[in-house]
């Protein structure tokens, strides 16, 4: 999991313009509201990209102009190689874009909404029958094939959505909150789907708050807040796998102690819920170890120190962290 | 997890010329196939389909009835009179039924969150409005095919030509096309269906009962006094039997509803009255007795208005000439009213359109 450097991006490699997404200092405004106010993202080929923020960050909108639905106000978008504005059909023939709430024709069974797409996209009958079967195995809805779309569970009908997104073979995928509504299964299922679409080579750009699934499946993450891209503050927190700095949960049955022993040991923490006053009972805080050794050697020291200790573990993802610690509220 | 070859299928091709205009009948096919079966699948349709039957069956039979009771004379009168009643039935019911058809089909879809998935396809905006607005037209014309039958029973009737029947059928057509057009157009400019529905109700309403209402409050206004050439009859002084007719100029008031006819034009019930055709073939005594014919002369004559001179030479044989008013007025009715559907269309072709610059109020893409 690497944070992606907006400042790097907006240099611009040009190598993945002609199958990724480059999006360059975009802004949208409804009204008085700037939903977006200069992102910059580069999504590559063959890697699943995170995108990332609090609710009303504009997501939902970036995808929109990415999808060729909304003209943006100002930026530079290029999708698969075509500008959704002036290459409107171009780039949507390469697109497939998946809404957050995908509506459905409850009258039709969810082949005849597949086929339904698969004409809109003017493919050829022949191939787009077989193709549609496989999506429909693909997405776990064969049984369900010839039965009324409206009787479909919203788990399914978001996998039937993201079979309509897949119909005509898209480059760029655009996912909104794909997995809000699935199982567990389901969502395994979609990360390995993604996983196997970014490996054919395909640029797939998903939002999402669930950020442990986001976490596990995705190889870049572009942070929106407030209509813009930013850079999470990563003095602390966030740490690739790689670095051999890890954050551990520390919890024990005193916070005070705990906290009391750390600080005499020298070692830097900081509040697993910064939002929450803290307590004198039970607690936990963060803490910076080095590597699985360094745990193991802390977990040791704290029982030795006499720390009433009840659990250290790896603490969420990196992508969670980050999430927090930027600096804009929810909206 | 299956594993499922997704490779070699099917690749989006872009059309040649993607402008928003561009239609082809393979994507207006889609979008209305879509519609239609959507709407068809539902048992309220068939319902609505069984009633509409029933109802314009079980008038038009009551209708026959009470003529016949009125008035057991000449069957030829009262088939007249029947073909008048059924054919307004239809136009009237059609008028009724056909704005819910149209009128929810860009925000309806837009609310229940198709819309957008159907846009950001290969479709342009041009199939996907003529697809909704083909597939209203197709399920009012379905409620039309089903009242034909007592079209037919009414012409059976009496004098009707049978000729009759097909310019009803498609005048009737032409018009329910032209409010799906208005309906489409006002589900795509205001974002709660309800409000497209009202807005076209309303439209529909201006235009059967609001022109006759604005005639008639317009009428004093053109009523004046002025001097007008008057046929008069020169009696005999010994006899008082009429000989001559003369030519002479007198202060009248008259009505110059020359000014205003049109509004009566724009009424879809005068399109159908003038456009049916049906007193072309009646003698004098029958065409009294059709009220289509009626209606077409007494609009007719509106046109014609003060601009003629008055005939009063009554009594002299082969003197008065019978006021001349054969121009049809349905085309420019039916004109106009097409003209709005079309508008309706080109409106919502251009909402349809992507991406979206300007959204309405209160709504969101997806
Ligand atoms: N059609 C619209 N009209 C007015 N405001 C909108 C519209 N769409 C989005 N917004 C506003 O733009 C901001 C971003 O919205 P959105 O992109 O949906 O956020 P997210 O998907 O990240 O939750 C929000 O404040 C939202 O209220
Ligand atoms: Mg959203």
């Amino acid at each position: 999991m690497t944070t992606q450097d907006a400042a790097a991006e907006a240099a611009g490699s040009g190598t993945t313009t002609d199958d990724g997404i480059v999006v360059r200092g975009v802004t949208r405004a409804f009204g008085a509201v700037q939903a977006l106010a200069g992102v910059d993202l580069e999504a590559r080929p063959g890697a699943v990209t995170a995108l990332v923020g609090p609710n009303g960050s504009g997501k939902t909108t970036l995808l929109l102009v990415l999808a060729g639905l909304l003209t943006p106000d100002g930026g530079e978008v290029s999708v698969a190689g075509h500008d959704p504005v002036t290459a409107g059909p171009a780039a949507r023939a390469r697109t497939g874009w998946m809404p957050d709430a995908f509506g459905t024709w409850d009258s039709l069974t969810a082949r005849e909404v597949l086929t339904t797409f698969a004409d809109a996209y003017r493919l050829d009958r022949a191939p787009s029958r077989r193709r549609i079967d496989e999506l429909l195995a693909t997405v776990h809805l064969t049984e369900y094939a010839d039965r009324p779309a409206s009787v479909l569970s919203r788990g399914q009908k978001q996998r039937l959505g993201l079979a309509r997104a897949l119909v005509h073979d898209p480059q760029v995928l655009l996912l909104d909150e794909p997995a809000s509504g699935l199982d567990p299964r389901s969502r395994v299922d979609l990360r390995q789907l993604l996983r196997r679409l970014a490996d054919e080579g395909r640029t797939v750009l998903v939002s999402s708050h669930v950020l442990t699934e986001l976490e596990e499946m995705s190889d870049d993450a572009v942070f929106l807040s407030r209509g813009r891209t930013v850079v999470p503050d990563t003095s602390h927190g966030v740490t690739s796998p790689g670095d051999g700095r890890r954050t551990f949960h520390v919890r024990a049955l005193s916070l005070p102690a705990l906290t009391a022993w750390l600080d005499a040991a020298g070692a830097a923490w900081r509040p697993d819920e910064p939002w929450t006053a803290p307590t004198t009972g039970p607690g936990g805080v963060l803490v910076e170890v080095n590597g699985d050794e360094g745990a193991a050697a802390l977990i040791r020291d704290a029982v030795a120190g006499g720390v009433p200790l009840v659990s250290a573990a790896p603490a969420a993802g990196a992508l969670e962290r980050a999430y927090l610690t930027l600096e804009e509220e929810r909206r | 997890m299956t594993t499922v070859e997704l490779d070699e299928h099917p690749v989006a091709v872009p059309p040649a010329h993607p402008g928003h205009w561009h239609v082809t009948w393979h994507g207006v096919r889609t979008v209305a196939a879509l519609e239609l079966r959507q709407r068809v699948r539902s048992t309220r349709w068939v319902v609505a389909l069984v009633a509409w039957f029933v109802v314009v069956g079980g008038l038009t039979l009551l209708i026959s009835g009470a003529l016949s009771a009125v008035d057991d004379g000449a069957d030829r009168q009262r088939g007249a009179l029947l073909f008048a009643a059924v054919t307004f039935l239809v136009l009237g019911l059609g008028l009724l039924v056909t704005p819910t058809l149209a009128s929810t089909s860009i925000n309806g879809d837009r609310a229940a969150g198709t819309l957008a998935t159907l846009q950001v396809t290969l479709l342009t905006p041009a199939e996907i409005a003529l697809g909704k607005v083909l597939a209203a037209w197709t399920a009012s014309c379905a409620f039309l095919l089903a009242s034909v039958p007592f079209l037919g029973f009414a012409a059976a009737v009496g004098p009707t030509p049978w000729w009759s029947v097909l310019r009803v059928v498609v005048l009737v057509a032409v018009l329910l096309a032209a409010v799906c057009g208005m309906g489409l157009g006002f589900s795509a400019l205001v974002a709660r269906p309800a409000g497209s529905t009202v807005l076209t109700f309303v439209t529909v309403a201006a235009l059967v009962l609001g022109t006759p209402l604005l005639f008639g409050v317009t009428y004093p206004s053109v009523e004046q006094t002025e001097s007008v050439q008057v046929r008069v009859q020169r009696t005999d002084d010994v006899t008082g039997n009429p000989t001559t007719c003369e030519l002479t100029t007198q202060q009248r008031s008259v009505a110059h509803t020359e000014r205003t006819w049109w509004l009566l034009a724009l009424n879809p019930f005068v399109v159908m009255a003038d456009g049916a055709g049906t007193s072309s073939s009646l003698d004098q005594a029958e065409a009294r007795n059709d009220p289509l014919g009626v209606l077409r002369e007494g609009v007719r004559l509106a046109r014609t208005g003060a601009s003629a001179t008055i005939d009063e030479c009554w009594g002299v044989d082969g003197g008065r000439v019978e006021p001349t008013a054969d121009a049809p007025i349905w085309p420019w009715g039916l004109g106009v009213n097409l003209l709005l559907g079309a508008a309706g269309f080109v409106v919502a072709v251009r909402r349809l359109s992507l991406p979206q610059g300007k959204l309405a109020r209160g709504t969101r893409v997806a």
